[in-house]
């Protein structure tokens, strides 16, 4: 990029900056670098700026470069980091009008990021940015001095439960201790209650019930973990009998914290995404009414905005439906489509027609981009009639020995938005663990919390293979097999699974 | 300064990459069993590239199990139920479907090469060093080497005799000069006139009325029968290490497409491997029923006949080929013998074998390929009670092997898993020398 494009660049993000100001969005200092392909391609696998390495990211890096130098495709225009300052990455060689799109774009994103309470969580982190840069030379001197494959081995461990945790995102994992002691107290004081009642609210206890809130009581103070927890790679981390290293358990910390920064973004990848597209085409059209972008430069962004938007038959594209969904949503606030009045009413032409004038559009989508989630957003805002104007349907695989057939399998509403919870909603099997010492002898006890789908049983055994590693005992996982409960067992030496 | 133009940094993705593609192999190598018995290789053309697919790696983490999931996912573009949207080819080859986590096939070409290394690797032997074995010297043809003073015409080298000529030319000019004391642009012109030869010259100078008529001196070849030069021919030996393989299998009808394709695995394997050891690699095709015939390659593994098993006529026939092409004196030799082991003359079969190991062979490895249980009337329980061999202990699947210098190795092949150990078993550095 030349010095006359950079200050141009410069002028027109401070323009975009202002335009944004005045439809109401947040805004804040966003860092934005002019860098080449490769690094955007080495932000994406490494998921921040700088990382540390791991094979895991040079595997993403190999296959997104791939893509690109044969298709000249598959990188992101933009690419913005929810950090304290914002920090997003313009690709040196994309045109220039390109770069004004993705200025505008990243506005869009940052001030998602500063309203939704789903990444405003995530700003909680706002050095992992930094950690992530120590830590990058720091875990390289650990493989100088503990041997990379010691480090391979213990990454690839915390890497394989990182995506484990509270299925709230706003859970805090409470301090072991303090929760111990707090699990005690309720307890003494149910007994307490139950002992001496004073109104008649309060049941005296059985005998028997006076006898095994005592034993819990006693039972409590020594176990561990007080009560289940979704924290997989926190604790295995903290109570390994091992116990770990220092140096492990900062690599596996590390890790988690990572984890943790990144997750609640997938929460709200299509609103935050239709967010930002929604806001690049109403700057940019100020833009260019304002003067300040050549019709060429326009035609550019309409051919870019069109490319991106494009649907998909087999693609689910966030930012052509999270743009239509705003859009939907924002008229029928206006017009006051929403209500009990407006759902009930059966009369077709009354209703297409339907217009009070309501005018609550901007407010309702100002809304929907800090309250919801995708989830929700599908619960809600994907009625029957968006679906049907999105032509949105599911589809499925049909095999014969030659070939793999993808074939439309179902338009109804209902469904699409079943398959669609399913798809924005969270992947991880739900697994706690129900003891850090089965027994007596440190042995780990997961439990599956079955609810209708199977584990992958490969993919089962070679976790538990690394979460043994960590732990360095035997570790049991409770779950279901063919419908029928069976506990999974990896000693570090090998694998097996039994009937209960 | 919002918009910055950073410095660059460090390139870590391509460091991160060569150990993605590092592990891959290892899963690769892993996969040696299923990748040797791979359909594709053995049947494939002779090519040294095979291409072999393989996953990206993927961390193993707890999910759900997703083959019985029917929907796949959720697209726009209107259609009914029932429409297809899109078509490819179906990944899943014959054992590309294994439990391995993984996402996403990559297909990768490896070089048998590579292959044959990692399995060499695998069994301990990295450098299959060719030092041990026998080495004869071969005749590549005629080759110059010098020159002679006689020859045949056409080999004269005019260049040299040439050369010898002018050399001749000036001695003798200096005689001349020397014996008349003349000038030598006048002996000269009576050494021309001479037409070169010396006594005639020297008697034109003796004359007195001689008259020289030359200006210049242009020296001339002078060639006397000494003179010729011829090039000298010899017979170019080199030594060379070189093998001859004789498959020879029953086709009998009891062998069946799955026998064949086994033992053609195990073939194409130990023939791989003597490739890698010797320059020059011979193989024969005998097929035998009760008869047996010397065939091509394509014959050997597409035919199927009927009749009886007599494989003392193959080891017969073999026998001859190796006195009339192959004798032990300038061939390693390697005969391997595939049989589902039903034989009509096992006693005749037992001497004919014999009369092979009479002959210096390398190795005599039989293969029983059978799914049923080991039989006492089949040939691998008679060669084992017959010959000095003990059975390999510790092995899944039985394998026996010659002692006391008995060249032999005897296998039972039943499924594709019994591939690779019975090709470790040969690969034992004592299994491919020469018995002296």
């Amino acid at each position: 990029m030349n010095k006359k494009d950079l200050e141009r660049l410069k002028f027109l993000e401070k323009e975009i900056r202002k335009i944004a100001e005045e439809e109401g969005l947040s805004t804040t200092e966003i860092n934005f670098e002019v860098v080449p392909t490769q690094r955007v391609i080495e932000g994406m696998a490494y998921n921040f700026p700088i990382n540390f390495s791991h094979w895991s990211h040079g595997r993403d890096y190999d296959r997104i470069r791939t893509i690109y130098e044969h298709t000249q495709q598959g990188i992101p225009y933009e690419q913005v980091w929810n950090f304290d300052t914002p920090r997003a990455f313009l690709v040196e060689t994309n045109p220039f009008a390109l770069q004004a799109v993705v200025i505008a774009h990243v506005y869009g994103h940052v001030d998602f990021f500063l309203n939704s309470r789903f990444t405003q969580h995530g700003r909680k982190f706002s050095d992992i940015a930094e950690e992530a840069r120590n830590a990058a030379s720091r875990f390289r001197k650990y493989e100088e001095r503990y041997g990379s494959e010691e480090v391979e081995a213990v990454m690839d461990a915390g890497y394989s439960i990182q995506w484990h945790q509270h299925p709230d995102v706003f859970y805090e994992e409470p301090d072991e201790e303090m929760l111990r002691s707090r699990l005690i107290e309720r307890a003494r004081a149910k007994l307490l209650a139950g002992q001496r009642p004073r109104n008649l609210a309060e049941r005296p206890l059985t005998p028997d019930q006076i006898a095994g809130l005592e034993r819990w009581i006693k039972t409590l103070s020594t176990k561990t973990p007080p009560e289940p927890t979704f924290d997989l790679l926190g604790y295995t981390t903290k109570h390994s009998p091992l116990p770990l290293k220092p140096w492990m358990q900062d690599v596996l910390s590390v890790i988690r914290d990572q984890a943790r920064a990144l997750f609640p973004n997938t929460r709200t990848k299509m609103l935050n995404e239709g967010w930002a597209t929604y806001w690049h085409v109403r700057i940019m059209r100020r833009l260019f009414e304002a003067g300040l972008l050549t019709p060429e430069e326009h035609g550019v962004f309409n051919t870019m905005h069109a490319r991106v938007t494009a649907s998909s038959k087999k693609r689910f594209n966030w930012y052509r439906i999270g743009l239509a969904l705003y859009e939907d949503v924002k008229e029928r606030w206006d017009k006051g489509r929403f209500g009990r009045e407006y759902e009930r009413c059966r009369d077709q032409y009354q209703k297409s027609h339907w217009d009070t004038s309501a005018g609550l559009g901007k407010q309702k989508i100002f809304e929907v981009r800090s309250l919801y989630s995708d989830g929700r957003a599908v619960a809600e805002l994907f009625n029957d009639d968006f679906i049907r104007s999105q032509n949105l349907y599911i589809y499925g695989q049909v095999k014969n020995s030659n070939k793999i057939f993808d074939i439309i399998t179902n338009n109804d509403a209902e469904s699409v938005r079943q398959v669609l919870k399913r798809i924005l909603g969270i992947h991880t099997p739900k697994i706690t663990i129900q003891d850090g010492n089965l027994n007596g002898s440190n042995a780990l006890l997961l439990r599956h919390h079955y609810t209708g789908q199977e584990l992958d049983l490969a993919y089962c055994e070679k976790t538990l293979e690394n979460i043994q590693h960590l732990w360095g005992r035997t570790v049991y996982l409770e779950t279901v097999e063919n419908k029928v409960p069976i506990v999974m067992q990896h000693d570090g030496q090998r694998f097996r699974k039994f009937q209960p | 300064m919002p918009i910055t133009i950073p410095e660059p940094i460090e390139e870590r993705g391509k460091k991160d990459a060569r150990r993605h593609r590092e592990k891959q192999k290892e899963a690769l190598k892993e996969r040696i069993p299923e990748i040797i018995a791979e359909e594709d290789i053995i049947t494939g053309k002779r090519d040294r590239i095979v291409k072999i697919r393989i996953r990206s790696l993927d961390i193993p983490h707890f999910r759900h199990d997703q083959s019985e999931e029917p929907t796949v996912g959720v697209g726009q573009g209107g259609g009914e139920p029932g429409d297809i949207i899109g078509e490819r080819p179906n990944p899943d080859g014959p054992y590309s479907a294994g439990s391995e986590p993984g996402v996403g096939y990559i297909e990768t070409e490896v070089d048998i090469q590579e292959v044959i290394g990692w399995m060499l690797e695998d069994l301990g032997l990295p450098n299959l060093q060719t030092k041990n074995i026998k080495e004869f010297l071969v005749s590549l043809g005629m080759e110059i080497s010098g020159r002679s003073t006689v020859g045949p015409r056409p080999l004269l080298d005019n260049r040299a005799t040439a050369k010898e000529g002018i050399r001749r030319f000036w001695h003798f000019l200096r005689y001349l000069e020397k014996e008349t004391s003349l000038a030598e642009l006048v002996c000269y012109d009576a050494l021309k006139k001479a037409q070169g030869i010396l006594t005639d010259a020297l008697e034109a100078l003796k004359d007195p009325n001689f008259q020289a008529t030359s200006t210049e001196i242009e020296p001339f070849a002078i060639i006397y029968h000494d003179d010729q030069r011829y090039h000298r021919i010899e017979e170019a030996k080199t030594p060379e290490s070189r093998a001859v393989v004789i498959a020879m299998m029953d086709v009998s009808g009891s062998m069946d497409t799955t026998k064949k394709y086994l033992a053609r695995s195990m073939l194409f394997w130990l023939v791989e491997f003597l490739r890698h050891v010797y320059q020059r690699l011979e193989i024969r095709f005998i097929l035998h029923t009760a008869e047996a015939r010397i065939v091509d390659e394509h014959e050997f593994f597409h035919t199927g006949e009927s009749g009886g098993t007599r494989s003392y006529a193959a080891y017969r026939l073999a026998g001859k080929l190796l006195d009339d092409e192959y004798p032990a004196s300038e061939w390693n030799t390697y005969l391997f013998h595939f049989s589902d082991g039903e034989d009509e003359d096992p006693k005749e079969t037992l001497q004919e074998l014999r009369k092979l190991f009479e002959r210096k062979i390398n190795m005599f490895g039989y293969g029983e390929v059978n799914t049923e249980p080991l039989n006492d009337r089949r040939l691998l329980r008679i060669f084992s009670a017959e010959l000095p061999v003990a059975a390999i202990p510790d092995q899944k699947n039985f394998i026996a092997v010659g002692q006391n210098n008995c060249p032999f190795l005897g296998m039972r092949i039943a499924e594709k898993g019994h591939i690779l150990p019975v090709i470790r078993e040969f690969l034992k550095k004592e299994r491919w020398q020469p018995y002296e």
